[in-house]
């Protein structure tokens, strides 16, 4: 009896607390099923999915989508690739090292919104140490989060840039945990080493690489605190994405209805997101401990 | 392992001297910054070289500001202890909720165990904004807007599934075969949860509470929202220096590298169990 | 002198001096005895509290709500006098000009009775107003049992007084029938143009008239300057891009943001007049305005021009006064001039900003929270903070009459007073006041960013643009 209690007894504590948290996320939910801007009360009145159907026809909704999925594409794909490189480089232990891994841990202790407030002067084409570096490489006219053509280069660099120590660290921790007779055992047969990467390190990495990139996707869709920083969404709508867009929608056109809709159709996108990379790690779990 | 040659030692230095540029060098700028007048921050073209200044820490740290407008109060040490108080203790109520539970997905198959999980890290992604509007209103009913404790509360959001999740992969990498042993030799389960299981996952354990402990630091909405002015954290105090009269980008960089500070000594110190080299591998079954 | 007596005040409010010490040192800097009294306490006191009951809440504590702004740093300096005139405890919640906004709505919107009375813009009161979060001023202001006879509502410059006022009706007129004080005027820019002296001598130039003008100078600057770019002006994708230079020279050439038709509001920016000034603008930033224009707010604009990387700014005036001072390179070589955009115009239009004091619909304090706005709207605190301070520019006609504030003015900011008298007369805020003020101004200005960078042309963009606002009206129901 005991043994079946046992694990929701443990797991109990941490749900309760946060079921809470539960309650006014479904405030929210009937929020955004109703017309429900602060400023206009008298307008309030429950309205089903139209805030959703509006969604539909409207061309800045769909631009939204494309951009927040493209800008979780791009820093997801670029930190993983860029994090796994800079584990494996690290991942003999030894003081230098170590060293090294906490230094690089450091921008990700800065946080984004102070830290893009120090991009944004970096980046000025008059004070900005970076405008003038890469003027005297011979672009002088580089214009960084303002242009419509390099803005999403911009701040895809500064995500890179904080959030890339993050999937590293996991990585690195997960590489230096891994069994070692696999790896002994290739090299006394001398299997070549992209070999080894491939069938071994990879695979076995796999769990790791997944829950880095699982934590590190439900962040960068919900990017907010840089972009907004830097660009507040522009130039024109070119970054406009999901949290930006309910963040304005809120607190500046207090039209709350239509901000918890949009942010339902955030949370439905990652819930379906992280479902898969969650049965996915599942069932990687489980071949790992058959082998076992 | 394999005998490197010299050609891929270089290839090793060159792109680890790239990579500690790219992520070091603002880093890097904006400690020399926290030395420097607003003057000399705003040179055109940048400079290197300047007369260092010690005047934005002496400004952050005794809580006086001189501006163009006269002396302003900046309350920064203040938010500083509020960060430390606000992401310690919420990382504190993380591990005691999730690490247990943790352990509980990793070593049970349990009815609705993996949907409880899912619930857990479900919370991860609720978008911030949306809770907080309405919990803001409930917070005042329960007498909880504008404590700690209510705060420490809403920050389980950012701590609790990082922490639940990281930490239940490594528990799941630990034989079961280890504690099993232990427990025939006639303790009880408590004792082996807290004398073998724990100590094993240390690694794991630290390297979330760490994450946590950044992320938790890094938020700013929720206090914001939830709390009084005297409650803010960091973030919201670095933004202090935005003034009408000008940037104080001089203090901005110095309240970076002070907000800096506890973090990276928390991860020195977390360093020999975050990277020790885990010579655990061996133990996996 | 002044100096002196500044660096005095800034040790007494940064705590580092006591008052007995502060009126001891004034004495012995020559400051009038009566002065120095007055600034700390008991004259004004005593002649505002001879014919009205000021103790009337004492014991009573409110709180506010503040940005960081030199306005609150100015009234936190004086505070004590408040305090020893009413008996009546002040705290109150700072928080940065970033977030500040954020908190206020977080605060009202949760219905939190914890503020009183708060910081807030005219613009915004155009949501909280019909939201139901804020008072009505005149009940107070017209009650003689809660205000001072010697308050005088009326030496509140006029334009500020209508522009804080409205009916709640979308599209009505400000200040007109049946309108309610949604706040109290504190502190106001208008928008002109701050230039730097050495950049205009050394290229022989004069600060421009009229936008042809502008554009002309601009283009000069940035081709012969040496480095600094012609002008510096707001472009981030937010409200603040449209309200300053912007609006100001957009009135002067007849351009409308909304108009009424038949009951009903539609968009006005697709007018001949609104396109014609709009390919100006757009021209004139695309020529000789910062590169990065897109990322520009208050903060880029006057940075710039601070230390020397802009030749001149169309911005709020005050934007340019905080950056002749202080730590800025160019110090002491910024001026001012007033600028009327179209030559047959026959004034010039500026659009205001106003940091105003509302009071909070949620208080539980509120005849004191009214004294204490009363007090901090007062001619008394204006000239304090006019003075000694930089409280500008202040709301009230017998500040503005006051020398040693012009005397101080004149002497520093060379040009400042003209500009002022000059635009004055015809500044109030030219938009239509209704609860969508701030999405149509973002998405406008977002429609600006486009043009600038050229992903649409100026005609089409502002089509667009009327398109795209008529059907927001239309399905909010205006």
């Amino acid at each position: 009896m005991f043994r079946r209690a046992l694990p929701y007894m443990l797991s109990l504590p941490a749900l309760v607390v946060c079921i809470g948290i539960l309650i006014p996320f479904g405030t929210a939910v009937y929020y955004s099923t109703q017309r429900y801007n602060l400023s206009f009360p008298q307008a309030r009145a429950f309205i089903g999915l139209e805030n959703y159907t509006d969604f539909l026809s409207d061309s800045a909704f769909w631009n939204t989508i494309e951009v927040s999925l493209l800008y979780t594409f791009l820093t997801v794909t670029l930190e993983l690739l860029l994090g796994l490189g800079i584990a494996l480089l690290l991942r003999k232990p030894g003081r230098f090292n170590n060293m090294v891994s906490i230094l690089l841990l450091l921008p990700l202790m800065t946080a984004p919104a102070i830290a893009a407030l120090m991009w944004k002067l970096m980046t000025n084409p008059n004070f900005g140490v970076l405008s003038y570096l890469i003027g005297l490489i011979g672009f002088d006219d580089f214009r960084w989060a303002s242009s419509p053509s390099s803005a999403l280069f911009t701040v895809v660099l500064v995500d890179m840039w904080v959030y890339t120590p993050f999937i590293m660290i996991l990585l690195l921790a997960g590489l230096r945990s891994l069994p070692r007779q696999p790896f002994e055992a290739a090299e006394l047969d001398g299997v070549p080493r992209s070999f080894v990467f491939f069938r071994i390190t990879l695979p076995m990495l796999m769990p790791y690489i997944i829950t880095a990139t699982l934590f590190r996707l439900l962040d960068s869709i919900q990017q907010f605190d840089i972009i907004y920083a830097m660009t507040q969404g522009g130039p024109g709508d070119k970054l406009m994405v999901f949290q930006v867009q309910s963040y304005l929608e809120f607190f500046q056109y207090t039209n709350v209805g239509r901000s918890a809709a949009l942010l339902m159709v955030l949370w439905v996108i990652t819930y379906v997101l992280s479902n898969l990379f969650v049965k996915h790690w599942l069932k990687l779990r489980e071949r790992a401990h058959g082998h076992a | 392992m394999h005998h490197t040659s010299t050609a891929e030692r270089i290839l090793r230095g060159f792109l680890l001297t790239l990579v500690l540029l790219f992520f070091l060098f603002p880093i890097f700028w904006i400690f020399l910054m926290s030395f420097q007048t607003n003057e000399d921050i705003l040179r055109i073209p940048p400079s290197l070289f300047f007369t260092p200044t010690l005047e934005n820490y002496i400004a952050l740290i005794s809580g006086r500001l001189s501006t163009v407008a006269g002396d302003l109060d900046i309350a920064f040490m203040r938010n500083l202890w509020n960060s430390v108080l606000l992401s310690s203790l919420s990382v504190g109520v993380a591990l005691i909720l999730g690490v247990p539970a943790a352990y509980a997905f990793a070593r049970f198959k349990f009815r609705l165990g993996e949907n409880i999980a899912f619930t857990l890290l479900s919370f991860r992604f609720a978008p911030p904004l949306l809770v907080l509007l309405p919990l803001s209103l409930y917070f005042s009913e329960l007498g909880l807007s504008d404590t700690y404790l209510g705060l420490v509360w809403v920050y389980q959001l950012i701590a609790l599934p990082l922490i639940l999740w990281i930490v239940r992969g490594y528990f799941e990498d630990i034989s079961p075969d280890i504690e099993n042993a232990y427990r025939i030799d006639g303790h009880s389960w408590a004792t082996t949860f807290r004398k073998i299981a724990i100590p094993l996952a240390r690694p794991g354990i630290a390297a979330a509470s760490l994450l946590a402990f950044i992320f938790c630091w890094n938020n700013f909405v929720f206090a914001l929202v939830l709390a009084s002015a005297d409650k803010q954290p960091v973030t919201v105090g670095a933004l202090a220096f935005v003034t009408a009269s000008g940037i104080q980008y001089g203090q901005v960089a110095a309240a970076i590298v002070l907000s800096v500070t506890p973090t990276l000594m928390l991860a020195l110190y977390a360093q020999r169990y975050l990277v020790e080299g885990l010579s655990l591998g061996a133990v996996k079954g | 002198m002044y100096d002196r007596e500044k660096d005095l005040f800034k040790s007494y409010t940064a705590g580092k001096m006591s008052r007995r010490e502060l009126i001891e040192k004034s004495l012995k800097l020559g400051v009038a005895a009566g002065t120095a009294n007055f600034l700390l306490n008991s004259a004004s006191t005593a002649a505002m509290a001879a014919d009205f009951d000021w103790m009337k809440h004492k014991g009573k504590s409110v709180k506010l709500l503040l940005n960081k702004h030199p306005y609150a740093d100015a009234m936190i300096a004086n505070i004590d006098n408040f305090k020893s005139l009413t008996g009546v405890e002040v705290t109150y919640d700072i928080f940065p000009e970033d977030v500040y906004f954020d908190k206020v709505t977080a605060a009202l919107s949760s219905k939190s009775s914890q503020y009183d009375a708060f910081m807030t813009g005219a613009y915004q009161t155009w949501q909280y107003g019909p939201a139901g979060w804020i008072a009505d001023m005149n009940e107070f202001i017209s009650d003689p049992a809660k205000t001072s006879p010697t308050y005088d509502w009326d030496d509140v410059l006029p334009g500020l007084r209508a522009s804080t006022a409205w009916s709640g009706v979308p599209g009505a007129e400000l200040g007109g029938a049946d309108s309610k004080q949604w706040c109290i005027p504190w502190g106001f820019e208008l928008n002109n143009i701050a230039y730097n002296r050495k950049i205009f001598d050394k290229l022989g130039l004069a600060p421009p008239q009229n936008m042809n003008e502008m554009m002309e100078v601009a283009a000069k600057i940035t081709k012969d300057a040496g480095g600094p770019y012609g002008i510096g002006v707001r472009g981030s994708r937010s409200w603040a891009t449209i309200h300053p230079g912007f609006l100001s020279a957009y009135t002067n050439f007849g351009g409308k943001d909304l108009k009424q038709d038949g009951g009903k509001l539609r968009a006005a920016m697709d007018s001949a007049e609104s396109k014609a000034f709009t390919a100006q603008w757009v021209k004139m930033i695309q020529d000789s305005g910062p590169k990065d224009w897109a990322t520009y707010t208050w903060y880029q604009v006057g940075t710039d021009l601070g230390a020397g990387a802009s030749g001149m700014i169309y911005d709020a005036d005050i934007l340019g006064y905080f950056m002749n001072g202080g730590d800025n390179k160019e110090a002491g070589n910024l001026a001012y001039a007033s600028f009327k955009a179209n030559p047959d115009a026959p004034t010039p239009t500026s659009n205001v900003w106003i940091w105003s004091l509302a009071m909070s619909n949620f208080s539980k304090e509120r005849d004191a929270a009214w004294y204490f706005m009363q007090w901090a709207s007062s001619a008394d605190h204006g000239l304090f903070g006019a003075r000694k301070m930089d409280f500008v520019n202040p709301v009230r006609g017998a500040v503005w009459k006051d020398q040693e504030f012009r005397d101080r003015i004149a002497k520093s900011y060379p040009g400042y007073i003209e500009q002022y008298e000059a635009s004055a007369p015809d500044a109030k805020i030219y938009f239509t006041p209704q609860p969508l003020f701030s999405t149509l101004t973002t998405e406008w200005a977002a429609g600006l960013q486009k043009m600038v960078t050229r992903e649409v042309p100026v005609d089409e963009g502002l089509d667009q643009l009327a398109e795209s606002v008529n059907r927001q009206l239309k399905s909010a129901g205006l």
